[in-house]
């Protein structure tokens, strides 16, 4: 363990981030990032791919902690849309709506905001702490994760979100099956086959994530807002007089929830450190186990502190467990820790196993910096959270031509194509069909992002089993999940069931 | 109507101007005189965009004008390619890529073009070089002696490979020459993928670039049994090369290119590749951040010999493209 915890190596990290223009740099990147996830559309990863080239000419401390900070500023931005708006800023947010704007409109958006904050702030805490004690051991377990166990874990979310979101099952399982669908586009995994690509060259790079979630949240909310032109809303924020006093929360409020932080972290910790999950889905699950364990699951999405601090908790947390084996193997976990890694890269920090050894003062620097930003994130969300409000308040006839500019940089910003850009307007005209016609969004995106996952997994699975049958016996942890999503599905077939019959009796 | 026409003919004199200008501006030395841009077809932080960005930085200072990377990725590079081939060829966009991609695309088909759709201008840089590896806990300690386990043990022993990719034409060419019997199976497009899936157990070989398995194997976790390399790697001349272990045909060596639009001055080209001559093998900063980052030793080719050298890598692809499809 020595290696890990060298103590001349720990003061001169945290030395380096003590470097005030690093902590100006940390505090413009977190106060930039909460705008970027505050904004509907606009997003952290997009946040960090705007600023990535203006690091490269600063010191590596400087580049990598300003990253860092708008990767925290940003996903926790997503909890003030959420709240006020019923609109998660950023995808991982999505879960904060639940009970963040029904909360909102009984008239306590102050405290709804001051649960949110806090609880991002003890959810990075905690995320830090993780990946600084547990970092190697955690990718110890990751690593040995192979085939089975990625077609398995993928497989299981997917059946976990399609039955979560949505009353309707049959609906969700369509939305889910567009974005696999979608996800098909471009070259096949394993064999490079072309898929759907229409004679376009520029589909044979598939359609970009970042061009669906632009589409499917900014895009279709500008022509939401196009259609309701002639009837405008009054402004968005209906809430007057915004703000948190103190906490926002009494001591005693915050207490209870004790274990319900430290359960959504390790779940948002957990599904962080699994590449390619992300945010989006840790929430839904803390959500979700945070209702089943309760003693009152009726008083979910009526508004209380317990749903808010289950998603804000495990969204920022999650930072904390991405970083582990983007920084002990060089692997992200998420779009954003994908950035991150080429920004490290540009610095001559080379992610691996030896990265302690060898870059000891930049990874104490890392934790040193994402300590700094949770501070800062803290303060800003707290003290100027009417600044952020002020944001959102904005008329929409302002906002939105904005918005769509920045959608269109956000799709050119991707990898320098103008297809894209019609890529985001396609997914914008697909999000407000869908809205029409009463299909989730959220499916869609999980099931565009896990069944490329899970399609590459499963066909090096059939690879592996071929070689050999019984391997698989030597999987139990696949076995688990495969298990556990077999349990996921009957039981939702169940109460679909039941549901239905009490509609019918009625 | 009349106004249209008229206003045509304007454009395009004004376009044939402009181009002779651009012709002048090449001859009568002006050339460069506004940003230069310079597509890198992969991703930003990797090996490509390494080398493209550390050029182009350079290249600023040679040529006193900006040199700004673009990355356009997608597809193995060939989105970027097929969308800047017809570009304008003034000398203002150049693509930064890696040769050994622009090769395997068009043996495998994924593209239906090669170098000669451009006007090559230099290659570069040479990569550290593809490397087969094992584990460190397993028996094997050459080559040989893990094409004898696959003997021993046909189609059982795992091989972590992309479909596709130049790690399955090195296996498919080990299997034809030395008869091993590997058992094949997908582990993932990019090498960090492979290298993880090899230390989790789930194969038993893969093949990965130098950069990605060097920490792994000084913390003695892997073993490299030989570089695909026509030649040993300077920064780790113990691995001995493919061909020294008796794959006669098996070469990849993965160089990084520059390349202009088909028709851009001859007078720009050779600019530019005097430029960059002088960079790669006299600029001192140059010379230590490619060692010290990617383990590269400066290497970098004039006009001529460039060209020669993609051709002889696209005939060896092509050779290979029996395996591709």
């Amino acid at each position: 363990m020595a290696d890990f915890f060298s103590l001349s190596e720990l003061f001169s990290g945290f030395a380096a981030v003590a470097d005030p223009m690093v902590i100006l740099f940390i505090f413009i990147g977190v106060f930039v990032g909460i705008i970027f996830g505050s904004i509907p559309g606009l997003t952290a990863t997009m946040a960090i791919v705007m600023f990535l080239p203006m690091t490269y000419v600063m010191s590596p401390i400087q580049g990598v902690s300003t990253l860092i900070a708008l990767y925290i500023g940003g996903i926790s931005g997503g909890l003030i849309a959420a709240i006020l708006l019923n609109i998660p800023g950023t995808p991982s947010s999505i879960a904060t709506c639940f009970d963040g704007c029904p909360m909102a409109k009984k008239g306590e958006a102050g405290k709804a905001l001051g649960t949110g904050v806090v609880f991002s702030f003890f959810g990075t805490i905690i995320g830090i702490i993780v990946l600084a004690l547990a970092a190697p051991l955690i990718a110890a377990v990751a690593i040995r994760f192979g085939p089975y166990e990625y077609s398995t874990l993928s497989l299981c979310a997917l059946s976990l979100v399609i039955s979560l979101t949505g009353k309707d099952l049959i609906k969700g399982l369509i939305s889910g099956l567009l974005g696999i669908m979608f996800a098909t586009v471009g070259l096949a995994p394993v064999d490079s086959a072309k898929r759907f690509t229409l004679g376009m060259s520029e589909l044979t790079s598939g359609i970009a994530l970042l061009t669906l979630l632009i589409g499917l949240f900014a895009v279709t909310e500008v022509i939401k807002a196009a259609e309701e032109v002639r009837n405008p809303l009054k402004a968005q924020v209906k809430y007057k007089n915004v703000s948190i006093r103190g906490f926002g929360f009494s001591l005693k409020e915050g207490l209870a929830q004790k274990w319900n932080l430290l359960r959504s972290s390790l779940i948002g910790i957990v599904i962080g450190i699994l590449p390619g999950i992300g945010g989006a889905i840790s929430g839904m699950l803390s959500y979700t186990a945070a209702k089943n364990q309760s003693k009152h699951p009726e008083k979910f999405g009526t508004g209380i502190m317990d749903g808010i601090v289950a998603s804000e908790s495990a969204n920022n947390a999650g930072i904390g467990g991405a970083m582990i084996p983007m920084l002990t193997l060089g692997i992200p976990g998420d779009a954003a820790t994908a950035m991150l890694l080429g920004g490290l890269m540009v610095h001559q920090i080379a992610p691996g196993p030896l990265i302690f050894e060898k870059n000891g003062v930049e990874v104490y620097g890392i934790y040193g910096a994402m300590f700094v930003a949770a501070i800062a994130m803290l303060f800003f969300e707290l003290f100027g959270i009417k600044i952020f409000i002020r944001v959102l308040k904005l008329q929409k006839y302002w906002l939105m031509p904005i918005i769509m500019m920045l959608c269109i940089v956000g799709a050119i910003g991707n990898a320098n194509r103008v297809f894209d850009v019609w890529n985001v307007l396609f997914f914008g005209i697909v999000g407000f069909a869908m809205i029409k016609s009463g299909l989730p969004h959220v499916p869609l995106i999980l099931g565009f992002i896990l069944g490329p996952i899970f399609e590459l997994n499963f066909r090096q699975a059939v690879q592996h089993y071929l070689i050999d049958p019984m391997d698989v016996l030597s999987h139990p942890i696949a076995i688990g999940f495969f298990v556990f999503t077999i349990f996921v599905v009957f039981y939702s077939l169940k109460r679909q069931k039941k549901e239905s019959m009490l509609i019918s009796e009625e | 109507m009349k106004n249209v026409i008229k206003q045509t003919l304007i454009a395009s004199a004004a376009a044939l101007a402009l181009s002779v200008s651009g012709a002048a501006n090449a001859a009568d030395g002006s050339y460069p005189s506004k940003t230069i841009t310079m597509i890198c077809t992969h991703g930003a932080g990797g090996d490509t965009d390494y080398n493209a960005r550390l050029i182009s930085r350079l290249l600023e200072k040679e040529l006193g004008v900006s040199v700004v990377v673009k990355n356009v990725t997608g597809a193995n590079g060939s989105v970027a390619l097929t969308q800047y081939k017809d570009e304008k060829p003034d000398g203002y966009t150049l693509i930064a890529t890696n040769t050994i991609a622009m090769a395997s695309n068009e043996a495998s088909g994924l593209s239906d073009f090669g170098y000669t759709a451009f006007e090559p201008v230099a290659i570069y840089g040479k990569q550290c070089g593809e490397n087969i590896i094992v584990k460190a806990d397993t028996p094997y300690k050459t080559l040989d002696e893990l094409i004898d386990a696959t003997k021993a043990n046909p189609e059982k022993i795992k091989l972590g490979i992309a479909f596709g990719g130049s790690s399955y034409i090195a296996a498919s060419v080990i299997a034809d020459e030395k008869k091993s019997q590997f058992a094949l199976v997908d582990a993932g497009g990019n090498a960090p993928n492979r290298m993880t899936t090899l230390l989790g157990g789930n194969i038993d070989a893969t093949i990965v670039p130098y950069t990605i398995a060097k920490e792994y194997a000084e913390s003695g976790k892997v073993r490299f049994l030989a570089t695909l390399m026509s030649e040993r790697l300077p920064a780790a001349p113990d691995i001995p090369t493919v061909k020294e272990c008796g794959v006669t045909n098996l070469t990849v060596d993965t160089l990084y290119g520059i390349l202009a639009p088909k028709g851009t001055d001859a007078a720009i080209v050779k600019k530019i590749n005097d430029a960059i001559l002088k960079i790669v093998n006299e600029n001192q900063e140059y010379k230590d951040e490619i060692r010290r980052y990617n383990y590269q030793d400066p290497y970098a080719l004039n006009v001529q010999d460039t060209i020669a050298r993609l051709k002889a890598q696209r005939e060896l692809m092509m050779g290979f493209s029996k395996y591709l499809n």
